[in-house]
């Protein structure tokens, strides 16, 4: 994506539209743009999704694997989140460039997934203090076009949907345990994601703000407010980003924009995975960066 | 948690025997006028102690101490761009926070951990609305936080230090930023709490357990940084958010007498003036 | 929300600031701060984002202040200086005496020391702007062609400036990431501090060379006629 240079009449058109809640792309200020999912396409994993999101494309994996707790947390299992922003996507990640953005989405999500309500890990656990499930969500950027903290937000929602982790059998012989790995394939555990939250991003933009914004949106706003919101409405992690302030009335705005926008979202995510779920696996994948 | 070769590590995996001690049992504050631990009422904040320009060496500098939470900033610059970057009509800032290895309850690593980068960038993104930064073409400002005793409310603190530090280094500002936590419990919002108070993810699974901290430049009445953490209902993310921008507004002319008396006692001891 | 009971009180002997006493310090800055602009006071403090007053046609933000929302704003933390400019109008400013943050801006008079000197050009560090010392030096360069306003092809790096002079120079442009251009193409600006090869201070001659007093041999250098209104500027003179 090559660096967007707007002049003042330009950033004053998109600021005048927005005001009228018209965007450039004809878009009202709370709707997104056209998504696309896919889960279950990369064959080596335990869970994986990929969506697209205008120009910005993300894969999922994820992984489970067994491991031993955190010493702190005995009786729960463990989720991490790495993110690969690779030079592929733009030329701005190469080298090292990609680090700080990667560092920044992975301790969001962390962030937004760490409360236990919103992914119960005590499930994951195998037997206390000494193995549980580690669930390893990578996130690889493969395209990028902007929004990014949406679209892997969603992304890893539909992946740790997708997600199926192995039963296990723990059996107590005098003092030993024994952990039996199921001999059928089918004879698989799922993750519960229902009230997992998904990342809104709030751009604000003269003085109003729009979700999801486009990549001339993103070149004329200062400051953005991300927001991790359940189904239920629920804020489950809260960031301001960027270089710019906000007004404290329009904080409380953009947190009800957010719940209402990230409410809808999240619904219609679930229908979606739901639906999918239901016809099975389809034949004809799409392919990526179509 | 990549290790430095140049130190002598201690053993590859330690870990602090509190593990394994039983966890503290959640705050049972439901009533407002209830007292906390250190009989403080909900909406106390701790004695605030500020004190700018100890580390002579540097531009600025500011000491900041809530009772138990003690931290340092100093401020360099602005000086030249040290590594090679593109260059920008605007100066840059650049953030450096870390805690001590002995500050917190369980020890740290000397490398910046993923918690540290993360609070870096939040003190920068609090800081940048607040600067300048037209004033510096092409240079930088170094902002060095250094944590020396984590008693909660460590990154409100460091907001408030770093902005004292950033005006006595005269780093020229649209305001000085005032940071502010509270903790969410139920219907209970604790002011700026201390460690046994502060959220984390192994208390109970309860809706309205959380924190919020706040940056406020309290003159323009603009929010330079907000963040929270666990699962809030908006009205009561909402009610603390407020809350914290009153104890940020209230905590404002700490600050600025802090600084005032520093500038005042600059300028008795230079005979030019 | 209720209003909550909190006051700051501020205690002269162990400077601590608690919320349980009664506010002994009278902390509404905005009140009395409010300068009479027609009275010039003892030095008054400000600290950045206070209030200093209305922005109307009267007045004009200088250094050290901004002006926003109708109010002008102190930037800085310093003392409060008003001044009256040509067209009646009150300049409010807020001054850090010789504690400014300077860093070159393009028409600054900067003083240098030569690090390092090629055929193309030489470099330098900026150890001054105007009459502030820098606190950290910023990378600055002098291009060949900037050595001088006449005959700039037959400029000669090494008959011009030595590594150690100490010169007087003008920005030109930021340049890029890596330092300043700067230039010496003006009488005024040019080497004003070099030392020979016996290790004395020499002293200038002509326009183009310097005379080492102790062994009375002449070296090259791009001399700076230094004027009275460049010592005062500057503080220093050869």
């Amino acid at each position: 994506m090559a660096e967007i240079h707007l002049s003042d009449a330009e950033k004053t058109f998109i600021i005048h539209g927005v005001q009228d809640n018209l965007r450039e792309d004809g878009r009202g200020c709370e709707d997104y743009r056209h998504l696309e999912i896919e889960t279950g396409l990369v064959s080596n994993t335990s869970g994986s999704a990929k969506i697209r999101l205008a120009n910005t494309e993300i894969l999922v994996g994820v992984k489970a694997e067994l491991g031993e707790p955190y010493p702190e947390k005995p009786d729960k299992g463990r989720l991490e989140f790495f993110v690969d922003c690779s030079a592929n996507a733009t030329p701005e990640f190469e080298g090292r460039g990609g680090e700080e953005l990667a560092t920044e989405l992975s301790s969001m999500l962390a962030r937004a997934y760490q409360c236990p309500s919103c992914l119960d890990l005590r499930k994951l656990s195998v037997v206390e203090g000494k193995q549980c499930w580690i669930i390893y969500v990578d996130v690889l950027v493969l395209e990028y076009g902007g929004n990014l903290f949406d679209a892997a937000s969603i992304a890893v929602k539909a992946a740790l949907f997708n997600t199926s982790i192995p039963t296990l059998t723990v059996s107590h012989d005098e003092g030993h345990v024994e952990i039996d790995l199921s001999d059928d394939p089918y004879d698989v555990q799922r993750i519960e994601v229902t009230a997992a939250p998904c990342i809104v991003t709030l751009s604000k933009l003269g003085h109003s703000h729009v979700v999801d914004a486009s990549s001339k949106e993103e070149a004329c706003c200062l400051a953005r407010l991300m927001l991790g919101v359940t189904e239920k409405g629920t804020v489950t992690a809260m960031k301001k980003e960027g270089s710019g302030s906000l007004d404290t009335s329009s904080v409380e705005d953009m947190l009800q924009t957010g719940r209402r926008v990230g409410q809808a979202l999240n619904k219609s995510l679930m229908e979606v995975l739901m639906s999918d779920d239901k016809v099975g696996k389809k034949q004809h994948l799409t392919g990526f960066l179509r | 948690m990549p290790a430095d070769s140049r130190r002598i590590n201690g053993p590859e995996k330690s870990i602090s025997p509190y593990a394994f001690s039983k966890p503290c049992k959640d705050i049972k504050i439901t009533e407002p006028s209830l007292q906390r631990k250190d009989g403080r009422n909900p909406d106390n904040i701790r004695p605030i102690f500020l004190k700018t320009g100890l580390i002579t060496q540097a531009q600025g500098s500011a000491y900041i101490e809530q009772d138990g939470t003690k931290v340092i900033c100093s401020v360099y610059g602005p000086r030249a761009v040290i590594r090679k970057e593109e260059f920008s009509m605007q100066g840059q800032l650049t953030c450096d926070f870390k805690f001590t290895t002995f500050s917190c309850h369980n020890r740290r690593q000397y490398q910046q951990d993923a918690e540290e980068k993360d609070f870096s960038v939040q003190l920068l993104e609090a800081l940048e609305p607040a600067v300048l930064l037209h004033k510096f073409p092409k240079a930088q400002v170094n902002i060095m936080v250094t944590v020396l005793q984590n008693d909660g409310s460590v990154l409100a603190a460091s907001v408030t230090c770093a902005s004292v530090a950033l005006a006595d280094a005269g780093i020229e500002m649209y305001d000085l930023v005032i940071g502010s936590s509270a903790r969410i419990s139920g219907a209970t919002i604790l002011m700026d709490p201390c460690a046994t108070e502060e959220y984390s993810d192994k208390d109970s699974a309860h809706v309205n357990n959380g924190s919020v901290t706040v940056g406020l430049m309290p003159s323009l009445n603009q929010i330079s940084a907000v963040t929270s953490k666990g699962e809030l209902e908006f009205e009561h993310l909402n009610k603390a958010m407020k809350h914290c921008v009153s104890m940020c507004v209230d905590l404002y002319p700490v600050c600025q007498q802090a600084l005032a008396v520093a500038m005042e006692t600059r300028i008795n001891a230079d005979p030019k003036t | 929300m209720e209003k909550k009971s909190f006051k700051a009180r501020y205690n002269e002997e162990d400077r601590y600031y608690d919320n349980k006493g009664y506010s002994s310090v009278d902390y509404n800055y905005t009140g009395p701060f409010l300068p009479d602009v027609n009275k010039m006071a003892a030095p008054m403090i400000c600290v950045p984002g206070q209030r200093l007053c209305p922005d109307n046609e009267k007045v004009t933000a200088g250094r050290g202040t901004y002006s926003r929302n109708g109010f002008v704003y102190s930037s800085l933390a310093g003392y409060l200086q008003t001044a009256h400019s040509e067209d009646g109008k009150n300049i409010i400013e807020v001054i850090r005496d010789g504690d400014e943050n300077v860093v070159p801006s393009v028409d600054a008079i900067v003083t240098a020391r030569i690090t390092n000197v090629s055929p193309r050009f030489c470099k330098c560090s900026i150890i001054k702007v105007g009459k502030t010392d820098l606190k950290d030096s910023f990378r600055g360069m002098i291009r060949r062609e900037d050595v001088r306003a006449t005959e700039k092809d037959k400029v000669e790096m090494a008959k011009s400036f030595r590594p150690g002079d100490i010169v007087m120079a003008r920005v030109i442009s930021l340049g890029d990431s890596q330092s300043y251009l700067l230039s010496t193409a003006e009488n005024e600006l040019g080497v004003v501090i070099a030392t020979s090869e016996a290790g004395v201070t020499m002293v200038p001659v002509s326009w183009c060379k310097m005379k080492c007093p102790k062994t009375r041999l002449e070296e090259h250098r791009k001399v700076a006629k230094v004027q009275a209104r460049f010592i005062e500027y500057s503080g220093s003179g050869p």
